[in-house]
């Protein structure tokens, strides 16, 4: 494992590589051979189809020749510098050739073989042993374990995979995780005239990762649009900061699938928050937070995509809608309204051109429904009058094929006219094989083309949101009243006594240094004692069991409410000594918490859970049976600023419960937004603590309270 | 048998199964990185040196021998 330090020191050497591995000037395939069909084999042609701008020199123990290319035994025989080395040798062999290539000064590697960390065992080590040879010469390699790296950039033109064919070249930098799944987008892209900047399959991504390769693209003139799939998420936080700097930086849109989205593991969970924050809804905050929009299948991620690749950004969220046929003008009508986006409202200069071009049937508000026996000039007239209004901000075109309908050359008018506008346009021809002409000459005029039409009204709302969102990472309020010293020695002391689950008091302590409000508490160990700790606080209360070992109070009897006088107080704490000592005979109990009962107020919960990705996670949710039932939460990587704060309250269903209504007085939602950020720099304080939870806090009008709580170390 | 005798005859069924001359086969090199072994050719070298030697090898341990020296001290162990 390396230190921060020398992570740091890895990344920045990474940068400096990796310009060699998009633009080299020799490459090097070292593990050749003359076998049709073999990886070794296939890269070294397609470096070769692709007419790559530089040297190739294959290396090959057996051959002397191949493909007409002079080969080498080593690659320390090249007299010649060579930028990149590509490693197509079995895994058992590659540290030999990495070590080799270290020794000739090649900095920037690529390692297609397979047989490493993925197969596990003896894989494992051989990745450690790669990573130790690169460190050792400051080399930087991509895999292993990847379909290699594509480059279409003319001053270049590498190949360096095993994909079929070259794709076209475009403004979309696409990154991988998975290398099959390479060579079915590469395909898929193909038939939709989808054009790449850089392609990459980085694999095991032993070395140079996501992140790093984030910031190579953050900086590439070629990208405009990132994409990103991945598998498993290693360095959450770095991925986080990362993509806020490519946001605020560049303005580069971040598009990410990320897979394995359910768990099961969440469930066995000690806490509210462990259980309901599994890794996937932990992911979904987190991009949220970083500007990463999240896409669910490659469908979807290329509707976007091409979105932000090749069309204007829009000045706001208002827009025309032409079609051809009703239904499809209110299916769309509907995605615009659900998307968050405005239909445009016209102008009287439009309505005027409208009436005069279309006939008395159509429909000229909008969704202007051109009537289907239109041509190619009906719609020019429709979109002419639209783009030139000012309320409208996006044009929608679809169209379905009648029998007079002159697809392609509809198609034409549609980026003919779009291109004298900076406004974006998006068409959907609807259908396949009669429209298949028309779409062809959408592509190819990169006017984004969606088989449905509501696809439109997704991709402009992601388009619109990201424009208008301020992706800036507010630092957050640091409060300074806080007794860190004090919490850190009740969490430390536990951990010392090897307890996993603080006793409720005490964890209501070291709220209680954070400065969370909490109710006076006492904790009795008699009967007699109870009786006279109610009498002080005052009736009603609430008395519960505190022990290390019991997470549930309810579940074993722990818990009696509305005690009114000393007898009562008397009883229940017999009845919980005895409840318990029935359920759990071996439990260690400290005593029995009293507490005043809170009758007004909203519940609500409060959690942290420390994710090994993202580090600490925080919850909020309405309590009862809002997280029981509806599971009616919302998370944000900590360190939480006042805005996240606010978003966690307002992102939730229950939140018109703590507005006025009905006459019902409003909540404090001041308390609970500061509580949320005291909380935010206590989990990032304390290390120390694994899980909390806060359930309930009760939201009064003026204030909240902490009525129990529960930190797991 | 003496570590020599196995060296040459090692090296003589290496020359055959991958054709190339004994003159170019160092004592350390490897099968793959050094030779150019296949997988396919890999799995040959386990059977010819079984016949060389007639012995009977645990296959899959022999095939995660990398080199000569290697492979003369796994046989060493069967001779």
């Amino acid at each position: 494992m390396l230190t921060i330090p020398e992570m740091k020191n890895r990344a920045k050497i990474h940068r400096k590589n990796l310009e060699k591995i998009f633009y080299p000037d020799s490459v090097a395939i070292v593990g050749a051979n003359k076998v049709k069909g073999t990886v070794p084999y296939d890269i070294l042609m397609s470096i070769v189809n692709a007419n790559f701008n530089g040297v190739i020199f294959p290396v090959s123990p057996r051959e002397k020749f191949i493909a007409g290319i002079k080969s080498y035994k080593y690659v320390l025989d090249i007299e010649d510098p060579v930028d990149l080395a590509i490693l197509v040798f079995p895994s058992a062999v590659c540290h030999l050739a990495l070590e080799q290539c270290g020794q000739k000064g090649i900095k920037s590697v690529i390692i297609i073989s397979a047989g490493f960390r993925e197969i596990g065992g003896a894989g494992i080590e051989r990745e450690q042993q790669l990573k130790a040879i690169a460190e050792k010469y400051d080399m930087s390699f991509i895999g292993p374990n990847c379909l290699g790296v594509i480059n279409t950039d003319p001053q270049s033109s590498l190949n360096a995979s095993f994909a079929r064919k070259m794709p076209e070249e475009g403004p979309i930098g696409f990154l991988s995780q998975s290398g099959a799944l390479c060579t079915a987008v590469l395909d898929y892209a193909r038939a939709k005239h989808i054009g790449f900047s850089k392609f990459i399959s980085f694999g095991n991504k032993a070395d140079i990762s996501e992140i790093d390769l984030l910031y190579y693209l953050m900086d590439d003139p070629k990208t405009k649009v990132i994409l990103l799939y991945l598998e498993e998420v290693t360095n959450g936080r770095d991925l986080l900061e990362a993509a806020r700097t490519v946001k605020t930086k560049s303005g580069k849109p971040i598009l990410i699938i990320k897979s394995g989205r359910t768990e099961a593991g969440a469930a066995a969970a000690a806490s509210h928050t462990g259980s309901l924050a599994g890794s996937d809804e932990i992911c979904d905050a987190a991009f949220e937070q970083a500007g990463i929009i999240r896409c669910h299948n490659i469908v979807e991620m290329f509707n976007r995509a091409i979105a932000f690749a090749y069309q204007p950004i829009p000045k706001s969220n208002k827009v025309a809608i032409i079609t051809n046929a009703g239904g499809p003008g209110v299916l769309t009508t509907d995605a615009v309204i659900h998307s968050g986006l405005q239909l445009a409202r016209f102008s009287e200069e439009t309505a005027k051109h409208l009436k005069r071009y279309l006939p008395s049937t159509a429909n000229r508000s909008n969704p202007i429904d051109v009537i289907g026996d239109a041509r190619a000039d009906r719609y020019n007239a429709a979109m002419t009058a639209t783009f030139k209004d000012d309320d409208v901000d996006a044009v929608f075109v679809i169209l379905t094929p009648q029998s007079m309908t002159d697809i392609d050359l509809i198609a034409r008018e549609i980026a003919k006219v779009s291109s004298h506008y900076q406004k974006p346009v998006y068409a959907s021809f609807m259908g396949q094989a009669d429209v298949q002409e028309g779409i062809e000459v959408l592509q190819r005029n990169r006017i984004p083309h969606y088989q449905i039409p509501e696809s439109m009204a997704d991709a402009l709302s992601n388009v619109y949101l990201f424009h208008t969102q301020d992706g800036k990472l507010v630092p957050p309020h640091t409060f300074d009243d806080v007794n860190a010293a004090e919490a850190k020695k009740i969490l430390d002391r536990n951990i010392q006594q090897g307890n996993h689950l603080l006793a409720e008091n005490e964890s209501i302590e070291v709220l209680r240094h954070y400065g969370l409000s909490t109710l006076p508490a006492k904790l009795a160990t008699t009967h007699k004692e109870a009786e006279k700790i109610a009498h002080e606080i005052g009736y009603p209360v609430a008395m519960k069991v505190v022990s290390n070992e019991i997470a549930h109070k309810t579940d074993v009897g722990g818990i009696i409410l509305n005690i009114n006088n000393a007898k009562e107080a008397a009883e229940a704490f017999n009845t919980i000594i005895n409840n318990v000592k029935l359920k759990l005979p071996d439990a260690q109990l400290n005593g029995v918490l009293i507490s005043p009962m809170v009758f007004e107020g909203e519940e609500v919960i409060l959690g942290m859970k420390r994710d090994p990705a993202f580090g600490p996670v925080l919850m909020f949710g309405m309590g009862g049976i809002y997280v029981e039932v509806y599971k009616d939460v919302s998370f944000r990587v900590a360190p939480v600023s006042e805005m996240e704060a606010t978003q966690m309250i307002e992102r939730i269903k229950g939140y018109p419960l703590l507005q006025a209504f009905r006459g019902r007085e409003a909540k404090d939602i001041e308390a609970l937004r500061l509580s949320i950020m005291r909380l935010s720099q206590l989990t990032l304080e304390c290390e120390q603590i694994k899980e909390l939870d806060i359930n309930p806090l009760i939201v009064l009008s003026k204030g909240c309270y902490v009525v129990d709580a529960k930190i797991m170390v | 048998m003496e570590k020599s005798e196995i060296t040459t005859r090692v090296k003589k069924v290496v020359s055959e199964v991958l054709e190339i001359p004994t003159a170019e086969i160092g004592d350390d090199a490897n099968f793959i990185f050094d030779l150019g072994a296949n997988s396919m050719q890999s799995v040959l070298l386990v059977g010819a040196f079984e016949e060389e030697f007639n012995i009977e090898m645990d296959e899959d341990k022999a095939l995660e021998v990398q080199n000569i020296a290697d492979a003369v001290d796994f046989i060493g162990g069967y001779v």
